[in-house]
């Protein structure tokens, strides 16, 4: 039944000039599908991911320990202006390396590419996080700020419990413009073999030379993972949204 | 007790971000000094072979970055001339390219232009070579392009309508008044937003290295390839990190210094 179907939508592609024969072979379709599921994935893993790293800097950078402060903030800057693809390299085929030796060789290496392409996106994204959130801790009022001591919260809860949650919905716009940021950025992950659906698209117009079929499947893959994130962040917005704060 | 403290509420000093940049720099090179251990002056040797290889890399992704953005930006003026016509017939593929481009990732797009574009064109008698660098420029400036449209078109409507008011009633025609009015004032404003794209558009010219491109990152893997030492190949990478942060890093803080210059007017 679905092998029909399958049938019958390549020879209606084929008849409109497109190429889609490999989704025909189980091997090629299966390759294509699990690239799918990989994106998804990346997606899935490293967005809550980036926002646990851009949390804990932020808080980081406004703890009072400059022990504290200044590494985090060295490590924003570094990574906001460095390449991606470097640091991927720099982790995947450095740190990796390093790992490998010293667990006595790449096969007693449990951490997979795919684990290293989340850490340092989420890393990288997180970064940006940081920088969104700082933004909003540092725009609210000092009366607020003020009132909040009054009422007897010590300097970590007037940050967990004040300036967070308005600095969060101040900065909610930022944050998802880099969640997509960050879906675009997973594309990076063919470059270390992740098996994304860039790399099984790759793999597939290698082979089949169908490179604008299975391009205008990404880009529309990616527009809609985009077009669903930014989505969700309005609806968020507008869901914890202060009435009369202005935010 | 509380109330005493109520008035000025400690807040975190500034961390002097100059510094900072400096120790990161000497944290990265301390780094690739420990990698390297007790062989240093063997390290060093090999770095310094190598040194003129990466430098020609990194000239290719200077020059990549630079043609992106010339044709990105060129592109993108354009693009937010169209985006604000009045006709649908100018707006609507404005739009549409300007979708496209921003939710599309980078390597996508590169790999779009390098294998629909051919690998000559022939104009004639001539045929004249596309090489790959040259598709990987038109690859990163049509995301570019999408960039300067949008935060052309941002300026542009940021500027008060007051002022396309004041130009026409001093006789200014509507071109004139967007050339020598709007157009100034919305480079200003403009300015900031564009570098930072110039920063992203370099950084981005790495991805460049999986289309086949030799630039800097290429010039580093093949580096280590060819002298498959571990020490040499950590050493590499983070100097191409560091190579990056040096060129990138005084943008950034460029920018910053700008937008507090533009803030305080």
């Amino acid at each position: 039944m679905i092998e029909a179907l399958i049938k019958s939508f390549v020879a209606a592609a084929r008849s409109l000039g497109f190429n889609f024969s490999f989704l025909a072979s189980a091997y090629e379709r299966g390759m294509w599908l699990d690239g799918i599921r990989t994106t998804l994935e990346l997606a899935a893993v490293t967005i809550p991911a980036s926002l646990a790293a851009g949390l804990v800097l932020v808080l980081a950078l406004r703890s009072p320990w400059y022990w504290l402060a200044g590494p985090s903030r060295a490590f924003i800057e570094l990574t906001r202006s460095t390449p991606t693809l470097v640091q991927l390299d720099c982790a995947f085929l450095a740190l990796n390396m390093l790992v490998s030796a010293a667990l006595g060789g790449a096969e007693h290496n449990p951490l997979t590419p795919f684990f290293w392409c989340v850490l340092v996106i989420a890393l990288h994204i997180g970064a940006f996080h940081a920088e969104a959130l700082r933004a909003g801790v540092e725009a609210v009022p000092e009366p607020t700020r003020e009132a909040a001591r009054a009422l007897g919260f010590g300097r970590a809860q007037v940050l967990w419990r004040i300036e967070l949650p308005i600095a969060f919905r101040v900065a909610l716009p930022a944050l998802v413009n880099n969640l997509v940021n960050l879906i675009k950025l997973t594309a990076i992950g063919s470059a270390i073999a992740v098996g994304d659906i860039t790399y099984a698209s790759i793999m597939i117009w290698t082979q089949h030379d169908n490179v604008v079929e299975l391009m205008l499947f990404i880009l529309l893959l990616f527009g809609a993972l985009n077009f669903i994130v930014s989505r969700a962040g309005r609806w968020l917005e507008a869901r914890v949204r202060i009435p009369g704060h202005g935010v | 007790m509380a109330f005493e403290e109520a008035g000025a509420l400690p807040r975190p000093r500034r961390l002097p971000t100059g510094r900072l940049a400096v120790v990161a720099g000497v944290v990265l090179a301390a780094s690739a000094a420990w990698v390297a251990g007790l062989e240093m002056p063997a390290l060093l040797s090999l770095m310094l072979q190598w040194l003129p290889h990466l430098a020609m890399g990194f000239a290719l992704n200077v020059a990549i970055s630079l043609g992106a953005v010339g044709l990105g930006t060129a592109a993108g003026t354009a693009l937010a001339l169209m985006e604000l016509s009045s006709w649908v017939a100018l707006r609507l593929p404005a739009e549409g390219f300007v979708t496209v481009f921003r939710n599309a990732p980078i390597l996508v797009v590169l790999f779009a232009t390098t294998y629909v574009f051919p690998f000559e064109i022939s104009l004639g008698p001539w045929h004249i070579a596309f090489p790959d660098w040259a598709k990987a420029m038109i690859g990163l400036a049509l995301p570019a392009a999408s960039q300067v449209a949008e935060l052309l078109r941002g300026a542009i409507q940021s500027i008060p309508s007051a002022q396309w008011d004041a130009a026409a009633s001093l006789a200014f025609t509507r071109s004139q008044s967007f050339r020598w009015i709007i157009l100034p004032q919305c480079a200003k404003r403009a300015l900031p937003p564009w570098m930072n794209l110039y920063s992203t558009i370099a950084m981005a010219t790495t991805l460049a290295s999986l289309v086949g491109v030799h630039d800097l990152l290429e010039a580093a893997t093949e580096a280590t390839t060819a002298v498959q030492r571990m020490d040499f190949t950590v050493a590499v990478y983070l100097a191409v990190l560091g190579w990056f942060f040096v060129y990138c890093y005084p943008i950034a803080r460029f920018v910053r210094w700008l937008e507090r210059r533009l803030d305080r007017r």
